[in-house]
Formats: structure tokens, sequence, C-alpha cells
């Protein structure tokens, strides 16, 4: 390339454009791509759903298009008791994970052995399903389709729930409301895990989108926060005014997330409430003002079972 | 194009070529603005030259390591040794003592022999409790014959922590971040780089030449 | 603005997109910086706006960093190349009325995409946060035209040669738009896992290392010889710094992503890559220091060369830091912390704000062939600017520290927060400066077109003297 030889610079600015394209994105999707869901994989494609991002679904992020996660005690068919299970409940109509979707997500093993014990091709997003995760005698998680395998119905199962926990609605709230700007979902792997937890490890993402790892961290990181604090009421208190549990937190109050009502049906008045706080911070008042329990369909419940789901 | 041996960092352009490019450079005003045609000062060669080795020198994963099970294994054998266990089962000594001086026999034990884990054991330090906690699972993993250094000690866990440097048939190539194929790519496009950018401007005139601003400015 | 857009090409004066498009990034300025005071206000003080719902933190935050680099930082990019890159080529604007249409395309797009950030409407993924439609428009209505007029302003130029600026121009743009459209792939075709994660970041590194930090010096490429008068001190440097940008900058992506289970070579590739960001980086530098040889005294008597200087003596740290900051010896104490923060204002705020700012301090001088309206207020919005992010950056860089210590030392989280209070507020105050100057600024500039003294024909603004 001589003085003002223009062609052979164009040529030489597309090679390298493409040669680092070539090592920074294709070689490592190889890789990344070859890497098998682990169980923790499987248990977030299957509580989160599809997409917690903007989709054609949930255009306005309202946690519609979500599965349920419930808890059960006893067989939705014959109500005979059984050890306490955990079935993701997809509606009809909602959509499925990747994983579930596209046969290159789970990895080959987890792949065949869904196939072939859970009968994950015979789930329908127009009929809906129950799923279940398991593992294998070679110790392989699989994703068993309850409603093949079982006959679980759809209703049955949320009808024999112990608990209904709406961690996949309550994700698209953390990412709605920018928890993750703050708040990181990535223990990392040198130093972290002695406060933090154990850090996610190369198969645990697969299917998830969005990951929200966050990268600015101005508050503890929350993968694991659900095995450190399990309180419901501690949530709850802590999501309504963080300034009730830590006093010199600078977390924003999360309160207009309980909506008109509150789980009695009584109606919440943020002016009021807020007005009697401001005479306990004043030292007038021995109590807090009390804090209204969120409704079972709030946006404010949906986002602690995320949290709180966070094992 | 010719290299010209006998002067390897001389220009690579014919005469005539340099001189339709003197022409040019000279004769042609972009906008107002000229080009000299000065090389990179000395001392600056020096500076980029030190930045390639402080590359390679710096990323090197020498510091952060974690630590692998097999480090710990001789302090599971030594815990799980009846002298030790005597002392942890002894009650008649508080919790906090009985496990201090159970961890002093062991650290007793272990400064009389050699081992290549030396200097990582410094590097992470382990109490009672923790170890306690992890015994087992090391003990299960050395009763299933794998290799501990493929483990890592991640608070109340030891987890395979080796995913790419595996070869499709089995084979481990290295059991924690070292020189991967990443540095090898690294070394070739820094090479491939040089020659590229050297070649680019050897084909100038050469920058003893200093061109005159007089003539279009 | 308005009665240009259905008039002839002929018409329209030469540079009138310049000039819309760089008074549109002052006044994107002050709104961006404005929101980052006001969210630096929020960290501070938690309860300061409480009641304000629509106000929330968590939803402002993108506002704030999207309104800064698609409004001020592109805008003034597209100013400065929509003059800058007519005026090397000897010629005109390839089309000024495309350049018209672009800008309030341009401010539409933008209050849109700004206002469904605002109101929650997300893909959740950092620096790509926008939604695909709007990923589509930005990439196809607000990008493309303004690279279409770039290019083809340089291929209709009338030189056989093009200037150092005009190679960055080029080819920066198009590394955008090809970088924009295949760093969403994970939202065009719903990629997934480890795959997204490190396409995003993919994204975000190279969106920032390929438009902002070479555009930025490219601008001072121009900057500094034409106003020193100069020549460039070397043309073969100018070449090391252009290819080791495409061949080092484009690689490290990674790096964002060090304590994340991504494959451990291609950590270690980007960690090297990473660290030879400083070949460009001294490459740089240094042939911009040594153009200035001679004209040292400009640095204090001349508004634009102060503020372009200044951005490049800010690169030196700049890169010092992004360099050595993502090695496997140094992320691991300073990842995720308010060090990363400093960093980022230091390459946005510090970097590449200080040349774009003399670019169009210049740009609008030229365009509007007058002199600026009053030097004491530029440099006035030059200190209130310099001290308010170094108020920002040392404030931020030792909250880092402090969040480093404390991840390591295992100290819990409240007091953490508790010891980082002071310099929230510190960086409240310095944001704030930056918003003051930047109003100033924007009342300068409006008093310029107004009152300014007029430059005459075939004469620098900077050879006319100031009266105020």
């Amino acid at each position: 390339m001589a003085f003002r030889e223009y062609k052979i610079g164009c040529w030489m600015f597309g090679i390298a454009l493409s040669f680092s394209m070539t090592v920074t994105i294709f070689l490592p999707s190889i890789d990344i791509s070859s890497m098998s869901s682990t169980k923790e994989a499987l248990e977030k494609q299957l509580t989160y759903g599809w997409e917690s991002g903007f989709n054609y679904y949930d255009p306005f992020l309202q946690g519609k298009d979500k599965p349920i996660k419930v808890i059960l005690n006893k067989d939705p068919m014959t109500g005979e008791a059984i050890d306490e299970t955990a079935a993701y409940v997809f509606p009809a109509g909602t959509h499925f994970p990747n994983g579930l979707t596209h046969d290159n997500i789970l990895g080959d093993d987890v792949q065949k052995a869904s196939v072939e014990l859970g009968k994950i091709d015979q789930a329908s997003e127009e009929a809906g399903a129950v799923f279940l995760v398991q593992t294998t005698e070679d110790d392989v998680p699989y994703i068993e389709n309850a409603t093949a395998t079982r006959g679980w119905q759809v209703d049955a199962v949320l009808n024999a729930a112990e608990q209904k926990i709406y961690a996949g609605a309550g994700k698209t709230m953390f990412i709605r409301e920018g928890c993750w700007w703050c708040h990181t979902l990535l223990p990392e792997q040198t130093q972290d895990w002695q406060t933090f937890g154990r850090p996610p490890l190369v198969g645990d993402f697969n299917g998830e989108s969005p990951t929200t790892f966050g990268s600015d961290r101005k508050a503890p990181d929350l993968l694991h926060v659900g095995s450190r604090n399990s309180s419901r009421e501690w949530m709850t208190m802590h999501f309504f005014n963080p300034r009730l549990v830590q006093p010199h937190s600078i977390m924003p109050r999360y309160d207009y997330l309980w909506g008109d009502k509150d789980a009695n049906g009584n109606p919440i008045d943020l002016e009021a409430w807020d007005r009697e706080y401001l005479e306990y911070a004043k030292g007038n008042r021995v109590y807090p003002p009390e804090v209204p329990e969120p409704a079972p369909d709030s946006e404010a419940r949906k986002l602690i079972d995320f949290v709180l789901n966070l094992k | 194009m010719a290299w010209t041996l006998r002067r390897p960092l001389h220009t690579l352009t014919t005469e005539d070529e340099n001189q339709r490019a003197k022409d040019l450079w000279e004769g042609e005003s972009l906008g107002g603005i000229a080009e000299n045609n000065n090389p990179l000062p000395r001392p600056v060669i020096g500076l980029l030259l030190l930045t390639y080795f402080t590359a390679m020198a710096i990323t090197f994963p020498l510091y952060g390591q974690r630590p692998t099970a097999a480090i710990y294994a001789d302090y599971v054998a030594l815990l799980n040794s009846e002298p030790v266990q005597e002392v942890i089962n002894d009650t008649s000594l508080p919790y906090n003592e009985r496990n201090d001086k159970a961890m002093a026999m062991i650290e007793d034990a272990l400064a009389h022999f050699d081992s290549k884990y030396t200097f990582q054991r410094e590097q992470h330090p382990i109490s009672m409790d923790q170890l306690k906690i992890i015994a087992p699972q090391i003990v299960e993993l050395q009763t299933a014959g794998v290799d501990l250094e493929e483990y890592i000690v991640v608070g109340p866990e030891v987890i395979k922590s080796n995913f790419f440097n595996i070869q499709p048939d089995g084979t481990v190539i290295a059991k924690q971040p070292w020189w991967d194929k990443g540095y090898t790519v690294a070394c070739w496009w820094f090479i491939v780089f040089c020659l590229s950018v050297i070649i680019a401007v050897k084909r100038l005139p050469p920058f003893t030449w200093r061109p005159d601003h007089s003539i279009a400015h | 603005m308005l009665k240009y857009l259905f008039a002839k090409e002929e018409d329209i004066p030469q540079g009138t997109a310049a000039v819309f498009f760089a008074v549109s990034s002052i006044a994107w300025f002050i709104i961006g910086t404005g929101l980052g005071s006001f969210n630096a206000a929020k960290l501070a003080f938690p309860d300061f706006f409480h009641g304000s719902y629509a106000l929330q933190f968590g939803h402002m935050r993108q506002v704030h960093v999207h309104a800064v680099i698609f409004g001020w930082i592109a805008m003034a990019f597209a100013a400065s190349m929509m003059y800058i890159t007519p005026a090397l080529g000897n010629t005109k604007l390839w089309s000024e009325k495309l350049g018209v249409w672009n800008c309030l395309l341009y401010n539409v797009g933008l209050c849109l995409a700004l206002a469904l950030l605002w109101s929650g409407v997300t893909s959740g993924r950092e620096y790509s946060d926008h939604i695909w439609p709007i990923d589509l428009y930005i990439a196809f209505v607000m990008v493309l035209p303004w690279a279409l007029n770039v290019w083809m302003t340089i291929l209709n130029r009338r030189t056989q040669g093009i200037y150092t600026t005009n190679w960055f121009f080029g080819a920066c743009m198009f590394m955008t738009v090809i970088v924009f459209l295949i760093g969403n792939l994970p939202e065009w075709f719903h990629l997934t896992g480890l795959n997204e994660a490190y396409m995003t970041w993919w994204f975000a590194h190279n969106i920032l290392g390929l438009l902002i930090t070479p555009v930025a010096a490219a601008i001072t490429y121009y900057i500094v010889p034409k106003i020193t008068g100069n020549p460039l001190y070397s043309h073969r440097v100018g070449h090391l710094h252009f290819w080791s940008i495409v061949v080092f900058y484009s690689t490290p992506a990674a790096h964002h992503l060090m304590s994340s289970p991504l494959p451990e070579w291609l950590k270690s590739f980007a960690s090297v890559e990473g660290v030879l960001i400083l070949v460009p980086a001294i490459a740089y530098v240094c042939n911009i220091l040594l153009t200035m040889q001679g004209k040292w005294a400009m640095f204090v008597e001349n508004i634009e060369i102060k503020f372009t200087i200044t951005g490049v003596l800010l690169a030196i740290p700049l890169n010092m830091q992004g360099g050595f900051q993502q090695t496997r010896a140094i992320n691991w104490y300073i990842h995720g912390t308010g060090w990363i923060v400093a960093h980022a204002h230091l390459a946005l705020l510090g970097f590449s704000t200080f040349a774009e700012a003399a670019a169009v301090y210049y740009g609008l001088q030229v365009l509007l062939r007058r002199k600026l309206y009053s030097s004491s207020l530029a440099n006035f919005h030059f200190w209130m600017l310099l001290i308010g992010f170094s108020l920002y950056w040392v404030s931020m860089t030792i909250a880092g520290l402090i969040q480093g210590a404390a991840k390591i030392y295992e100290v819990p989280y409240m007091d953490v927060v508790i010891g980082e209070h002071p310099y929230m507020v510190v960086r409240w105050l310095g944001g704030t400066m930056v918003f003051f100057g930047n109003i100033v600024w924007l009342y300068n500039m409006v008093m310029t077109a107004r009152a300014g003294t007029p430059v005459p024909a075939g004469r620098q603004p900077a050879e006319v003297a100031y009266t105020r």
C-alpha cells in the first residue's frame, strides 16, 4: 500500500475487521454453544419463560406471557401426598423458552433425556403444559413434560398448588424497574463467593434472555439472595420503604408497585402513609406505620416472589 | 515492491513511485492542512515494545487463582486421622479450642512434608468449620477417582471448574487458567499487525525526506 | 430548520446540517447532564424527590446514558463530520437536505427512544437497552443516512488524498453500522444465555471503542493542525494509530466479563488485546502533542485548543486505566465498582466531550462566520466542565476503591453504602457544575449567532480579536 492508495487500504481494513469478528464472535460462540445446560439453567428457563425484556407478547413489560412456578405437596391427579415438588405451569398460549423449542440449547445429553424420558416434544404452547426438572441415574438433568408423562393438566396443578410463585413475571418487573442497574446477578469468580455465594457456572444460563448480569454494583449481588434472606415480611417492608429495615439504604422506594388495593381489599393511601412515616422519622411516633400486604395480583408480589426465588 | 535485504528498513517503493508520492504530498492542500513525514520518536518505539511485553506479562494468570480441592486433600486425610478425631471429639474442651487445637495439629503435620501445594495453601487458608463442610465432598471425589485439581472450593461447595481445556475425547489440557489458545492467537495477532503496518509505512517515501509545505499552502 | 426541509438542495446554505446538529447536540448535552445530576442526587439522597414516581432512579439512569451518548456525543460527532469531511475534501457536503432531514428524524427518534426507556420499555441489555424496533430506527434512519452523507462526501472529494481525519470518519461510520447490526443479533434472533450476555458486551465495547474514542481522536487531528497552522506531525504515525484501532480496539470485548464463566482463552486473548489499546493511544497522543510544537501558547490563549489539548491529555490516564484495569491482576479488585463509573466518565465526559466541545465551538464560529460572543463565558464553561468532571472522577474513583476493598475484606454491604455517602454528594456537585456550565455554553452560542463579531471571508475565527 503506497501513499494514498486507497483500494488496498479498504481491502486491508475489511480483512482486519473480518478477522477480528471471527476471533471474537464466531470462535467463542462455538465454545459457548457447545455447553450443556445445568440443572439451574433448566429451572431458570422454566421459571422465566421465553423472554423477560421487551417482546411482542409483552411490549410494555407487564409480566404477561409468563409461566407460574408452583409448589406441590400432593399429586394433582389423585390427591395422594407426594414429596414437595416444584412444577412449572405454562397456561395455554404461554410461549416456551428456547430450550423447549430449539434442539441445540439444552446440550446433547440433556436434550436426549428430555425427549426420551421427559417427552418434551409432545408439549404444545396452544394447549399449555406442566413441566418438572428431573435428574437421570447418570446425573444428567432433564425436563419432564408432566402433562404427557403423568397426565397433569394446567388447571389441576394450579388448583392443587400449595404455593404459587410468580417469579417469571417478577423478573419482568426486575428488568422494567431497573433493579439490575445496582444489583448484579453475577457473583464474581475470584473474590465474591464468600459474601454472595457460588459464582454461576458456564451452563447456568442456557436459554435465559436477558441474563441481566449488571455491571455497576451499587448494592449487594442478588443471585443467591433467597438463600441469605428468605423472610417475605422483611422483603415486603424493604420494597415498600428500604429505610424501614436498613436506615442507611439508598434504594428507591417501590411502594407504587403495590397498586390501589392491598391484600385485604383496603385502598392504599401512599400520601397518608408518608405523612405518618415522616412523623416516625422525626421521632414523634414510636413505630412506623404498618406496611400493607401486597395483593396477590400486584406487581410488588411478583417482584418479591422473584427475589425470594433466587436461591 | 522489493525488499532490499541490505537495507531492511529502507523504503519499499521504487524511485519513480516515490517521486510521484512526493509530488502529490507537496502539491495538494487538504482543507488547508499539511502533513509531515516524521518517524515515531525512538523513545516512543521503546514504549510500544514495553507495552507489548507488559501486555503479555500482566495478563498472564499468576494472580487471583482459586483454591483447587487438591490443596486440601492432605488436610482432609489428617482431619480423618485418629489423633485429630480424638481432639475434635474431646468434649471436655470448648468447641473453639478443640477446633484450634485440631487445626494446629494438622498444620504442624503438614509443615513436616514437602508439598507442591505449600504456596497455594498459604494463599488460601481454611478454617476448621469450612474444612469439616468440604471434607466429605473431597472424600467422595477421591473415592470416585477424579483429579482433584479440576475442582475448586467455593464457599461450602466443591465444584468442578474445568470446562474449556478438555478435548472432545476427554483429554485434559490444563486445569487452571494458564497458557491457552487465547495467548497463541494474541501472539500471532501482534506479529501480523506489526508486519502489515511496517509494510504499509515502508511503502511511503523514506522518513528522512521532509515535504515542502510552501508549494501548495 | 423547517424551511429547509422542502427546499431545493442548491438553496440550502452550506453547513446548515452541521449547524442544526451542533445546536441539537448542545441542547442534548444540557438535558443529558441535567438528568445525570438528578440521578446523582438520588444516589446521595434517595428520598429527595420521593413522590414523583415518574422520576424513579431505575427508569432514569439509562435515559441519562442514552441522552449523553446518542444526544450529545453522537450528534456532536455528526455536526463535526458534516463540516469537517467536506472541508478536508475541498468540496461541499454530499447532501445538505439529507443532513437536515437526518437531524430532524434523529431528534424525533431520540425523543421517542428516551421516552420508551423512561417508561421502562427496555430490552434489559446494558448499552443496547433500546427495544428492537427502535434499534432498527436508529440503524436505518438515524445512523445510515448520516454515514451515507459522510461516505459520499469522501467519494466526491476534489482532492486525490484523504486526510487522516476522514479515514477515521469513513471507517468508524462503517464499523458503527456493522457493530450495531451484529451487536443486536440477540434481539433480532432471540439468542439466549451466555451468547446473549457476551454479545451485549461485544456491542457495548465496540460501540464505544470503534465510534466514540476514534472519532473524538479524528476530530482533534483536524482541530489542532487547522487552528495552530502546524502540519500534522506525522502521516505514518497516523497509520499506526488507525490500523491499531481497527486491529486491537475491536477485539477485547470479553474483558467486560472477566469474572463470568466465559471461555478462559477468550478472556486471555481479550485481556492481552485490552492492554494493546495502549498502542493506538501512544501513537495518537504522541502525534497530536508533537504537532503542537512551537504553538503551546495557544493552549492558554485559544479556547478550542484549550479544550482539545485538555481532551488529549485526559486520553493518557484514560488509556492507562483502560489498558490495565481489565487484566486478571487488577480486574478482580475494581470490577463492578464506582471505579468503572469514573473510568466511563473519563472516556465520555473527559476525553471525548472536550474534543467535541472544541469541534462544536470552532464549527459554529466558522459556519456562522461569527467570532465567539464571549471568551470569558467560554473560559467559565471550560473550568466548570474541567472542575466538575475532576470532582466527579476523583470522588467516584475513591468510592470504587472503597467498594473494592470492602469486596475482598468481606465488609457488610451496608457499611460500604455509608462509607460512600460523602463521595456520592461530591459526585452530585461535580455533575451539577457540568450541567450549569453547559447552560452558559448554550447562551454563549446563541449570543454568538446573534451578536458575534463577523469574521471576514478568508480569515480564521482565531485571527479575530475577542470583544468580550
